[in-house]
């Protein structure tokens, strides 16, 4: 048995201890934002705030996210349903492609944002090593500055 | 008179040819004129109204356009909606809704992508005959980059008619004539009265009317969507995490299933040495062979089945191919250069007389390229439900609905199996870049369905599978030489490749017949250089088959091929001591198009302000999918020979651009396929096995080795071209090309740079040592 509160509720799941949090989200929670991309903390499909931390969830057994704070893809927006700033950083630099490995990519910057509140491009090479195939790089470089500068005046 | 047909009525009529004869009744004009018409005739379901085969209208004034094409990140749905709303005259907002529609309807069919005629210009009965076979097959498939060609025109037509539909809709309710109303934002208006109804109050009139034979379109002057930027339709639920990809389907009852192929393509399974234990491994369901060849476990949970999977031990038999790694391979695309018989595609002018003559210099060289996988990032996966009564269901991010279809049939008839009707659900896609096109996973899931009747059955490849186990773009050389005149220009132009033919080896697995390998454009394409002027040119190919299963790859022959020829380009340039961007004008004289997209690219890039020390640049330029893109490549090499690229520029005339930001975003995605590709990627063979598996080993660039990237679209009176696969093509060249200029060396063998670790994920990348 494994507690912790996901996107502000909390889960009790019945699952053996070393199952990686990504399926225990995907398959008892049906959380299916965080996405398979690679299974080895490769390419950050699959990443989760942990008490604020932007971390793979592929190789992350349940056991260890006992007792903490989980925020997935489908936690950024409030409770209203309005988007974060991040997605609607997002939706104003049209990133997104297919769209698959953008979960991890929100989920990352909004780690990297909670840190660094002005991040320079050096700051988002070092923190930001999520792939995307489709090759959205230069549109997530811009997103996350926009979404700084909108939390700047927010 | 207005007909009501049931939505039932409706399929069978859109399904039959006799159903043209129908529509060519009611609208009284010839057969062969009905062509344009396909897919016209509407029907009322409850509270909706399907005006035709693309525009679905409810009460409530929402407007669902069904687009028969994959939306795989490129932004399809979005550019396709855009033509419709233009035409219907209704605001691009969240009314608008987009689905790939499930009924496999002849209005549907790829045919331009068959009989490369753009439907606008169609015309003739053997067009007639090949739209009607293909639209009764129901090749339904997205690729080719040629979504937009083939789609802009008939989604344009389904929108003016509707349109048309809904005055008359609004005529007959007014008691006026329809030529006095107009249509504004989603309503029909009398100006005159003042009196206006909504399109949702309209559409059920509407969609029982005959559709118009030939619907009269907004004039472009008038146009407010097409060709200006608008956000895509797919982007909200994007950011939000909503989208079901197909590895997100979840279904009642369903099973998971892993699989594990054999690590040398050919082998079978003799045993599975520890077959008890990995059948009591936790909520492990079923242990089995599929065709010989693939282990599949079945389990309560994919996690399970992949921790099972990867317990198995396996024993599989010796194949013909066990002694083949990469040198064996080189070995071969070699000898094939050197040897017998390559097939010939085009023979222009006398090139052996002309080498032969010796009247000036000739350059000489010999380009090599690697095996690739395609990477996708959402892995390889297919739901298929199979009932008692012998219908299936699949969900597929798919390309293809049809190789769905026949791969359902396959799979089944492995397990003995009969299945009925198929019905395929296309999924959201995780990015494609033609590995989606195959029949393999869905057969595999079939055969697993056909043993589990009544539960759907999710199959998930694992990344490992993925990379290593797969299809891959083929391994290939070239050998290129050229005669130059006395003004350095080519004289003759004599180019040789040798590669796996992709279209046999695909066709091997999909179709009931094989096509000879020789003519296959997909390994020729890109050798062409029909836009330079060359009085004299032979393009040949040789096919090098070897054990590996080839797919269609991004561009294909372009992703090898251009980096081949356009890097020779710049050889001969610098071999007679002109710069390369100049040499290129001279070729060009007689191509104005090209010669203005490569003129824009320098004008982009500065390409007259000098470089300061140990930076380069380097152009390349290609003509693909009716579209024309140069690049301008900007890199460092600083002293110990790490590389690092700094800008791109690219130029693209794409024809008439109907969403120019979605254009954009397909070329800077292309641009960073295409450095990953031309710098760190390769798939290499050992006793017969690739040795990749997953992104530690067939590594990605990331954000920190991504470029600035600079695009421009140019404005062109050409019809619509494709812009899905031009991003990627000039990379490679331009790159090769600028490393040259920076450093003096000519690199002719992909990937150009060794990937060296530095760190957790921290990469730097050098140049092979000389
Ligand atoms: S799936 Fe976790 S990092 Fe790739
Ligand atoms: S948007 Fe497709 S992988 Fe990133």
């Amino acid at each position: 048995m494994v507690r912790f509160i996901v996107n502000g509720m909390s889960a009790d799941i019945d699952v053996p201890n070393d199952k990686p949090l990504l399926w225990a989200l995907r398959d008892e929670l049906g959380l299916l934002g965080p996405k398979y991309g690679c299974g080895v903390a490769q390419c950050g499909a699959c990443r989760v705030l942990i008490d604020g931390v932007s971390t793979p969830s592929c190789v992350t057994p349940c056991a260890d996210a006992e007792g903490t704070s989980i925020v997935t893809v489908e936690g950024l927006a409030g409770p209203d349903g309005a988007l974060s700033i991040v997605q609607q950083a997002w939706i104003d630099e049209q990133v997104p492609q297919c769209g698959f490995c953008q979960p991890g990519f929100l989920v990352a910057a909004t780690a990297l944002l909670e840190r660094v509140p002005e991040p320079t491009d050096a700051d988002i090479d070092a923190s930001i090593t999520n792939i995307c195939r489709c090759g959205t790089y230069p549109r997530i470089r811009r997103a996350i500055h926009r979404a700084a500068a909108s939390r700047a005046r927010s | 008179m207005p007909r009501l047909l049931s939505r039932r009525t409706f399929l069978l009529t859109g399904a039959a040819i006799g159903g043209t004869a129908l529509v060519a009744a009611v609208g009284g004009v010839g057969y062969l004129a009905t062509v344009d018409v396909e897919g016209l005739l509407g029907f009322v379901d409850g509270d909706h109204a399907a005006l035709n085969a693309f525009v679905t209208i409810g009460e409530d004034g929402r407007v669902v356009v069904n687009v028969p094409r994959t939306e795989m990140g490129q932004g399809i749905h979005t550019g396709l909606a855009m033509v419709v709303a233009e035409e219907l005259d209704i605001p691009f907002d969240d009314r608008i809704s987009v689905v790939f529609p499930t009924e496999p309807l002849p209005a549907y069919a790829n045919w331009f992508n068959v009989l490369g005629v753009r439907p606008e210009y169609a015309s003739g009965p053997a067009v007639w005959l090949g739209r009607r076979i293909l639209g009764q097959l129901g090749f339904i498939s997205t690729g080719a980059s040629g979504s937009t060609m083939a789609m802009w025109h008939p989604m344009r037509v389904a929108g003016a008619a509707a349109r048309q539909m809904l005055l008359a809709a609004g005529a007959a309710r007014m008691g006026v004539p329809a030529d006095q109303l107009t249509t504004v934002e989603g309503f029909v208006r009398h100006e005159a009265s003042g009196r206006a109804f909504s399109y949702g109050e309209l559409a059920r009139e509407a969609a029982v009317l005959p559709p118009p034979q030939n619907p009269s379109f907004k004039p472009e002057s008038e146009w407010r969507l097409i060709g200006r930027s608008q956000p895509r339709v797919d982007l909200p639920a994007k950011v939000r995490g909503e989208p079901v990809f197909g590895i997100d389907v979840t279904l009642p009852n369903m099973l998971h299933a892993a699989i594990v192929h054999a690590p040398v393509f050919g082998a079978m399974v003799a045993g599975i040495r520890n077959l008890a234990m990995v059948r009591a491994e936790p909520g492990v369901l079923d242990v089995v062979v599929i065709n010989d060849r693939q282990v599949a476990v079945v389990a309560s949970t994919w996690w399970q089945a992949d921790f099972a999977t990867r317990q198995l031990d396996i024993e599989w038999t010796p194949t013909d191919a066990d002694d083949v790694d990469s040198a064996v391979m080189t070995g071969r695309l070699e000898a094939g250069l050197a040897g017998e018989a390559p097939h010939t595609y085009l023979d222009e002018g006398d090139v052996e007389a002309v080498f032969a003559g010796g009247a000036g210099p000739v350059v000489e060289a010999q380009y090599a390229a690697p095996f690739l996988a395609h990477a996708c990032m959402e892995p390889m996966n297919a739901t298929v439900l199979i009932r008692s009564d012998g219908t299936a269901e699949a969900w597929v991010p798919t390309q293809s609905p049809i190789a769905v279809r026949q791969g359902v049939q396959r799979g089944a008839g492995w397990a003995d199996v009969q299945v009925g009707s198929v019905t395929c659900n296309v999924t959201m896609n995780g990015g494609a870049f033609g590995r989606r096109s195959d029949q393999d996973v869905v057969a595999q899931a079939a055969f697993l369905a056909a043993r589990h009747r009544g539960r759907p059955i999710k199959v998930i490849w694992s990344r490992e599978e993925d990379i290593g186990r797969g299809l891959f773009r083929s391994q290939a050389a070239a050998q290129l030489r050229i005669a130059l005149g006395r003004d350095g220009q080519p004289l003759a132009y004599d180019a040789l490749v040798a590669a796996q033919s992709a279209m046999q080896s695909i066709a091997s697995r999909n179709l009931p017949f094989t096509p000879s390998p020789d003519g296959d454009m997909l390994t020729a394409e890109g050798l062409d250089k029909g836009h330079y002027t060359i009085p004299s040119r032979r393009l040949r190919s040789k096919n090098v088959p070897s054990h590996m299963p080839i797919g269609f790859w991004r561009s294909n022959g372009f992703s090898f091929n251009t980096f081949f020829t356009e890097s020779f380009v710049d050889e001969c340039a610098h071999a007679t001591g002109t710069d390369p961007l100049a040499y290129r004008r001279a070729l060009l004289r007689d191509s104005p198009r090209h010669l203005a997209v490569l003129n824009r690219v320098a004008e982009m890039a500065a390409w007259d302000t000098p470089m300061p020390p140990v930076r380069g640049r380097g152009v390349a330029i290609e003509d693909c999918y009716r579209s024309v893109v140069a690049q301008v490549v900007e890199v460092s090499v600083v002293a110990d020979g790490e590389l690092r690229v700094d800008r791109v520029f690219c130029a693209i005339d794409v024809g008439m651009v109907i969403n120019p930001d979605a254009v954009i975003a397909q070329m800077e995605g292309g641009i960073i396929f295409g450095l990953t590709t031309a710098l760190m990627s390769s798939i290499t063979l050992e006793a017969g096995a690739v040795q990749e598996s997953n992104f530690h080993d067939f590594p990605m660039l990331r954000i920190a080795d991504s470029p600035e990237i600079i695009v421009d679209i140019i404005r062109s009176d050409e019809p619509p071209g494709g812009a899905g696969e031009p991003g990627i093509v000039p990379v490679a060249a331009a790159l090769a090309n600028a490393i040259y200029d920076a450093t003096g060396r000519r690199l002719r063998s992909l990937p150009l740079a060794i990937t060296q670790t530095t760190g957790e994920r921290r990469t730097r990348r050098v140049l092979p040592a000389a």
